[in-house]
């Protein structure tokens, strides 16, 4: 297990590398420069070469691309200038709002994903599997932005049950009451697509099991019909489940950048549109490298876990 | 089917206890507190060292935490004392000598004196200056005129020019010129954005990323302690959500009120500011080739596009029309003869007819979005219908904002016939002086895109900028209106109408016309 958890991680490298060259190339390929950005209708080809220099800009591209690389090893991201803070502080700080949002998301999706799946394909062509896979279809149909926007308007701006944006409140403690209702809409908002996805795959994952013969001898044997389907049922389709989860887990990820968008959640999603805009090169690419790194972390745990669950995996 | 009801009881016990539980949580969130003012602004603020940034929404903040040796006085666009009490200029234009205010301290308690000015323009200006590296200074051109800052007292300060430059005081009074503590300076280093300490109404207490500034009441403020106890800036880049904030009381002041969102906000409970400001919104013309070469075909784009409609339908109101190249808010240097090109489509084709181009193909610029940029998409497809009215051939080319502004600021030649642009300043010479001149064309370093050209004018612009006599300057300033309008080397658009919404609980409340936000006399209940 050691050796293919190892093997893993070193196929990662390249992959890393990779990433950081195209994001470099991306964001020196676009049009528009930061110092165009930063003077705005200031931006004489005098300023913008003095303000360039200032930056660091002046630099051929495959020096910068180096200079980057090696004070990435190194562990220094740089200086976001738009910001005019290190990249890695605000990366960092950025990416843990972002977890706490998608990391929500993702373990409603879960949960409600597979339960819904689960009564589903117990009760197949019954009337709880016919509402449920009506509420899945209109879940996946409807997309998250606009449910946050409808969500805000309802339960925030009519209702007042929730704060409209934000992740902390302006005044008051913090403590782990208010970040809830805070994560309530962003987090359900998220979850909703990812939900109906994981629900219809643990649906037919489950019909799978379920015609399965040990299914029939437990059945058989008499045991109760709830230990049949989440005891033996529901271990068996993981397997099939599992792969989905971490897919999901990358739609969450990615699906933050507009729930982040509408709902101000502090994130990094957020973080990256507002740096793309404003050409803010170094934040932009540590950003997305730090994101990558992440990710591809995450898809060697699943494979990893994946891999615990069915031996026959390992290769 | 027990399996089924089990859950789905379950299901919903969870669902509601959560809703109650979460629902009794907001019950203890109150609204805002009085005394405390937040304020929704449309994006995280860049740095707090107001020599270090560009952006009006940074702005907002640093006139409350900063003074400049001089302001603009309230609701004008015209200097008055603030940290300096008086000054005087040499006859010749270029020595100005500042009498400074006696007993001013930075909010960090070091002295406000001669030496905390000289090195605040020195840190800007002078590259060999020990703190030169906590830049880069994008705006110090603004000062670029200063040929050497003294400290000729303890409270005297004596700027000399290298030629005679009549705005020097109003960009004194931009937010490049205002002064910070050099002992903070000392101390933070390249981190003052983030640890900023003035002289202003308000001292900076708390910036919590992506989340709030936190400026409170500075009790010994020269000019009289602030009503209120403390300002939050929130930064909530997204339009709807900020509008959604408003209506649910979660920030008291909403500046940039999205036009469509204006109409949420006619009941009692909220009252809607408007101030027209130093803007003007304008098309810029290829006058070196292709159709607009001809000054009939300019103004019959002129004639052709129905402003109004533009500013009442498409902006909702929340613009005017704009006459000439000088914005009405420059109200001593406005020329109030100047009427707005009519909406006149037959005059339109009559001077397209007379200059022998009955269906001038064009191609114009037009952006997704950019400061001061109001609705340019929307904008830019009415214009579009307008002039294809009256017989031009539009081609809309469409790029997003640092794009686009790399392809206009070089010029338009060989690529394009049109195309949108707008500014905002702080005195009537900058906008003409940068765009209108010959000698501002574009590889010359200027931002004259479309190559217009009228030694008249360039006489007119060089003279109001050295003449020291405001009124002499204003005579030069309205000539030079009525030949610009007449040559049109753009399409005179809109001026910007800024808004901003507060709640029922804010009382002193005032637009500026520098678009600044000034909070020192605002009381909230």
């Amino acid at each position: 297990m050691a050796g293919y958890i190892l093997k893993r991680l070193l196929s990662a490298v390249p992959v890393l590398i990779g990433i950081s060259v195209i994001v470099f190339l991306i964001m020196a390929m676009i049009p528009g420069d930061p110092a165009t950005a930063i003077l705005g209708s200031f931006a004489t080809p005098e300023n913008v070469a003095a303000l360039n220099e200032d930056l660091g800009l002046d630099k051929p591209l495959v020096q910068r691309y180096f200079i980057w690389l090696g004070n990435m090893l190194q562990g220094d991201f740089g200086r976001s200038f738009a910001l005019n803070r290190p990249v890695l502080d605000e990366v960092t700080e950025r990416f843990n709002a972002t977890l706490v949002l998608a990391g929500s998301a993702f373990v409603l999706c879960t949960v409600f994903g597979i339960a819904a799946g689960v009564i589903s394909a117990a009760n197949q062509y019954g009337l709880a599997d016919k509402a449920i896979t009506f509420f899945v279809l209109l879940g996946i149909s409807i997309p998250s932005f606009f449910l946050g926007m409808m969500m805000i308007l309802v339960f925030a701006v009519n209702l007042r049950w929730f704060p409209v944006s934000g992740m902390w409140p302006i005044f008051g403690d913090r403590t782990i009451w208010v970040l809830l209702d805070h994560l309530a809409m962003p987090a359900t908002a998220l979850a909703v697509v990812a939900t109906g996805v994981v629900a219809r795959l643990s649906r037919s994952a489950m019909l799978e099991v379920l015609r399965q013969d040990f299914i029939r001898t437990a059945r058989a044997k008499g045991v109760h019909e709830r230990r049949v389907i989440w005891g033996h049922a529901l271990r068996a389709a993981m397997v099939a489940i599992i792969p989905v989860l971490g897919l999901q887990a990358g739609f969450v990820l990615s699906g933050a950048v507009y729930i982040e968008m509408v709902f101000q959640w502090p994130g990094v999603g957020r973080m990256l549109v507002d740096a793309i805009l404003r050409r803010d090169l170094l934040l932009v690419q540590g950003g997305v490298v730090f994101v990558a790194a992440c990710y591809v972390m995450f898809n060697i745990m699943v494979d990893v876990a994946q891999s615990l669950l069915d031996p026959r995996i390992k290769t | 089917m027990t399996l089924l009801s089990l859950t789905r009881r379950r299901m919903l016990a969870a669902t509601a206890a959560t809703a109650l539980a979460l629902g009794g949580l907001t019950a203890a969130q109150a609204q805002t507190p009085p005394g405390v003012l937040v304020v929704g602004q449309i994006a995280e603020p860049q740095a707090l060292d107001p020599h270090a940034v560009t952006a009006v929404n940074d702005f907002r903040i640093l006139m409350n935490v900063y003074d400049g040796l001089v302001r603009y006085a309230s609701g004008t666009l015209e200097v008055e004392p603030a940290l300096a009490s008086d000054w005087t200029i040499s006859d010749d234009g270029t020595v100005y000598t500042f009498t400074l205010r006696d007993g001013v301290s930075f909010h960090d308690g070091s002295p406000f004196d001669a030496e905390a000015v000289v090195f605040n323009f020195e840190r800007m200006l002078n590259e060999d200056h020990p703190y030169h590296d906590t830049g880069p200074f994008p705006l110090s051109f603004f000062f670029s005129a200063v040929e050497s800052v003294e400290a000729t007292g303890e409270m005297e300060v004596t700027f000399t020019l290298n030629a005679p430059y009549a705005p020097f005081l109003s960009n004194l009074a931009y937010p490049t010129g205002l002064i910070v503590s050099p002992a903070a300076v000392m101390d933070h280093g390249s981190d003052f954005g983030r640890n900023p300490s003035g002289t202003g109404p308000f001292t900076f207490t708390e910036w919590r990323s992506n989340e709030a500034v936190v400026v409170e009441a500075n009790p010994d403020y020269w000019d009289g302690a602030p009503e209120l106890e403390a300002v939050i800036f929130r930064p909530i880049t997204d339009a709807n959500t900020r509008t959604a904030e408003m209506l649910a009381g979660g920030i008291d002041v909403m500046v940039e009120v999205p036009p469509v969102a204006l109409g949420e906000f006619q009941g009692d409970g909220f009252t809607v500011h408007e101030q027209a400001g130093p803007h003007v919104w304008f098309l810029i013309l290829n006058a070196l080739e292709g159709p607009f070469a001809d000054v009939r075909v300019r103004q019959a784009a002129n004639y052709a596009i129905n402003k109004e409609a533009i500013v009442n339908d498409v902006l909702e109101g929340t613009a005017e029309v704009a006459a000439g190249p000088t914005p009405p808010a420059f109200a001593w240097a406005y020329n109030e003869e100047l009427e707005p090109y009519p909406y006149d489509p037959d005059r339109a084709r009559e001077l397209l007819a007379e200059a022998g181009m009955e269906n001038p193909e064009i191609t114009f610029y037009v952006t997704e979005g950019g400061s001061g940029m109001l609705d340019p998409i929307a904008m830019g497809t009415a214009m579009q219908a307008d002039l294809e009215a009256v017989g031009f051939e539009v081609t809309i080319e469409t790029y997003e904002w640092n794009t686009f502004l790399g392809e206009v600021n070089p010029g338009l030649e060989g690529k394009a016939d049109a195309a949108q642009m707008s500014w905002m300043t702080n005195d009537p010479d900058t906008l003409p002086y940068l765009a209108l001149r010959t000698a501002a064309w574009p590889d010359e370093g200027g931002f004259n895109s479309g190559y217009y050209s009228n030694p008249e004018v360039d006489a007119l612009l060089e003279e109001a900028r050295t003449a020291t006599d405001q009124d002499r300057r204003a005579e030069l300033y309205r000539e030079m209106q009525v030949i610009v309008q007449e040559d049109a080397p753009w399409v005179f658009v809109a001026n910007w109408v800024q808004n901003a919404v507060t709640s029922d609980r804010v009382e002193g409340f005032q637009l500026e016309p520098s678009f600044f936000l000034l909070l020192d006399d605002v009381v909230k209940n």
